[in-house]
């Protein structure tokens, strides 16, 4: 086939498969100005380890010790912008499946039909990232005004190295098109139709929580590794360290959002054991049908309120230190509040990650519940034509969001700070004074809340189909 | 008795005309076919005569009601206690068994779950799949899914059952066989049963033949069984 032909058939779906498209698209803009917004950063030049630049007015930019934290956050976002990308290709998947499979009956190979589908999201992609380059440097020069301080709000002034960009604007199309042929491995198209390779029917058991311990304990190992070098006058390598750390907030974060699929199933087996509503008999039998749905649609939520935890309880940590720090006499006499003031604008920097992160998942959440209910149109315009409800359906569109998202919210929260734990310990000590350590419970309450909330909402949103979705001309379609 | 009757009902799809002032009354007990070509508004007017869309002019009346002036709420509790419906694709939940599917209008009339599964399980024996009730739709073959809505639709026992191309997506030894248990069910509880089809076998199953053409009711009275002769009963 000839690209031309592969372009032309990757791009000739329904609206549906355009509103994918966009979505995917739109998707690869945010990810292309995460990644060129962290190159940017990172081409700030160096003026010293403590020196910092004088250009900017904001400490993020121009302190050269925070400079490592805003690329890392900037990185981060690109965690929940992945997620919204996964969760756009499964939008309208069943009516791409049928013209796939219409290819095949034309004469297509299975592995034509496979590259039509990697094609739309290639496709996609290049737009986006066409798109991502355009609106980037369109607003470099918008946005590009020193003010009488002669300071600028953005660091507008560097650029980062051509060949950054150009590895950016092929990578993408690359990374996505690759994720999408791995979504297709399970796939068979055939010309009568698409068949899925079973999946294990096995319910899920409750491994994730092997996860989560090995997470703790390793990141709780690195203080006494840290003694233990101590101990030999010698200093740890910053190689063990690091991986230590990464590594054990990795596998607790992994343990906590493949824990949602145990936790869906168990609470779909005891919602369905206990429940008297035909709503929560119809959200039962879809957790413990497929449970990974909640792993799927929640991993970048979960994440966020992971991360938040963690950042809520150093947020504490740190306000200890400053606090015992401004009582002791040295820090009466000389006013210090250097240290733990820049770590604090630190995890304010978190703070902005997670909730702008928050809005990225949401709109995740809101492209699955409104494809959960695309994908079950006939079932439910059937339904709602023999006379159910559909307050009903929507009912059990919320019990099926929700009970496995409370849970596993609560399990996040404890995760996140049981991982912190070793670091905060039971007792702050700071020149010389001490204090007990105090969880910060109203910040983990408002994460837990903004978590939970964000799901209602985007339910909410999600409800908008179901009166579209139940319409009687979806009983006329075969 | 006349049990539901439309008056000049009139529909229509935009600019589309789908029924045109279209009079039909249907006899209490009485197996009715709706018969016509594609795009002749059968299935608009078993979905008026089901409350589930409301013409745009004229009149539907159940029993004495006329329900057409009814709010959707009071029509959807209409169709949940008093009628069935029974589509060509796609109605039963993936997600739950066939029992529970079947369970479904009872747990919404405030039926227990023990004794909605028992009624289901036994409509699913009357209609001849009583072994795949706790499976779910996915691993059952068409056949066995649309005996199992056909359960559901009658699991209330409903004193109108409508049926739009039950069949159309079975083949012709299942179809004669839903519709041979269809028809022994409604006549056992004295069911109404409006049954619109395009198929001159499934149409000779009924007790009586009304035959539409571009959204009125053929005058000549010629419908699919008179064109190619009656048979199947």
């Amino acid at each position: 086939m000839k690209p031309g032909t592969v372009a032309r058939l990757a791009l000739a779906g329904s609206r549906t498969d355009g509103v994918r498209v966009a979505l995917t698209a739109f998707s690869v803009v945010l990810a292309a100005l995460a990644i060129l917004s962290a190159l940017t950063v990172i081409a700030i030049p160096e003026l010293g380890a403590y020196e910092n630049n004088g250009r900017y007015r904001n400490a993020l930019l121009d302190e050269p010790g925070l400079r490592g934290g805003t690329v890392f956050t900037l990185l981060l976002l690109t965690i929940p912008i992945l997620a919204l990308a996964g969760q756009c290709s499964r939008l309208g998947a069943p009516a791409r499946d049928r013209r796939l499979a219409g290819l095949r009956l034309a004469g297509a190979t299975p592995g034509q039909a496979t590259l039509v589908a990697v094609a739309e999201t290639g496709v996609a992609a290049v737009l986006g990232v066409a798109a991502g380059l355009g609106v980037f440097f369109a607003a470099r020069p918008l946005l590009d005004g020193p003010g009488s301080d002669g300071l600028r709000a953005l660091p507008t002034d560097v650029l980062p190295p051509l060949w950054q960009v150009a590895v950016t604007a092929v990578a993408l199309p690359l990374v996505a098109a690759l994720a999408a042929a791995l979504l297709l491995r399970r796939v068979v198209v055939g010309p009568l139709g698409v068949v899925r390779r079973a999946r294990r029917n096995r319910a899920p058991l409750p491994w994730p929580g092997a996860l989560i311990v090995l997470g703790l304990v390793t990141f709780g190992s690195i203080a006494p590794v840290l003694r233990w070098f101590s101990d030999r006058e010698r200093s740890a390598p910053d190689w063990l360290l690091n991986t230590m750390g990464a590594g054990g907030a990795l596998a607790a974060t992994l343990g906590v959002i493949l824990g949602t699929g145990w936790i869906s199933y168990a609470a779909g087996r005891l919602l369905h054991r206990f429940s008297r509503w035909p709503s929560a008999l119809l959200a039962a039998r879809r957790l413990t049908n497929d449970p990974w749905h909640g792993a799927r649609t929640f991993a970048a939520l979960l994440a966020c309120v992971f991360v938040g935890a963690g950042a809520a309880e150093m947020r504490s940590f740190f306000r200890i230190m400053r606090d015992l720090e401004t009582a002791s006499a040295e820090g009466a006499n000389y006013g210090l509040d250097s240290g733990d003031g820049f770590y604090l604008n630190t995890i304010d920097l978190v703070d902005l990650a997670i909730v702008v992160a928050v809005v990225i998942a949401a709109t995740g959440l809101v492209v699955s519940v409104g494809e959960g209910i695309v994908s079950r149109r006939q079932a439910y315009a059937a339904l709602v034509a023999s006379g159910v409800p559909r307050a009903v359906l929507a009912r059990s569109i919320l019990w099926h969001s929700l009970v496995p998202i409370v849970p596993s919210v609560v399990l996040a929260l404890v995760v996140g700070t049981s991982l912190i734990a070793p670091v905060t310990g039971d007792e702050v000590s700071n020149y010389g004074l001490s204090a007990p350590f105090v969880h910060a419970y109203d910040s983990l309450a408002a994460y837990g809340a903004l978590a939970v909330g964000a799901v209602i909402v985007t339910v909410g949103v999600g409800l908008l189909f179901l009166r579209s979705s139940t319409a009687v001309e979806e009983l006329r379609t075969g | 008795m006349t049990i539901l009757r439309a008056r000049s009902v009139v529909k229509s799809y935009g600019p589309t005309p789908a029924l045109r002032l279209v009079d039909l009354a249907v006899a209490e007990g009485e197996i009715l076919a709706i018969t016509g070509p594609s795009g002749c508004g059968k299935s608009t007017l078993l979905h008026c005569l089901a409350g589930i869309l409301r013409p745009d002019a004229g009149e539907i009346t159940y029993g004495e009601h006329q329900i057409d002036t009814w709010s959707e709420k009071m029509r959807s509790r209409l169709r949940r206690t008093e009628f069935g419906v029974l589509f060509q694709f796609g109605q039963l939940v993936a997600e739950l068994t066939a029992a529970e599917n079947v369970a479904l209008p009872l747990l919404l009339a405030g039926t227990g779950r023990r004794e909605a599964r028992t009624a289901a399980v036994g409509w699913l024996d009357r209609l001849g799949v009583a072994d795949v009730a706790d499976v779910r739709p996915g691993e059952m073959s068409g056949g066995q899914q649309q005996r199992c809505a056909a359960a559901r639709a009658l699991v209330t026992e409903p004193r109108v059952l409508f049926a739009d191309e039950p069949t159309g997506a079975l083949d012709s030894r299942t179809s004669e066989a839903l519709l041979g248990e269809l028809v022994r069910l409604a006549h056992e509880q004295r069911t109404t049963v409006l049954l619109v089809t395009h198929d001159a076998q499934v149409a000779a199953y009924a007790d009586r033949e009304v035959a539409l053409r571009d959204g009125l009711v053929d005058p000549t009275g010629l419908g699919l069984t008179a064109a190619q002769g009656r048979h199947g009963r």
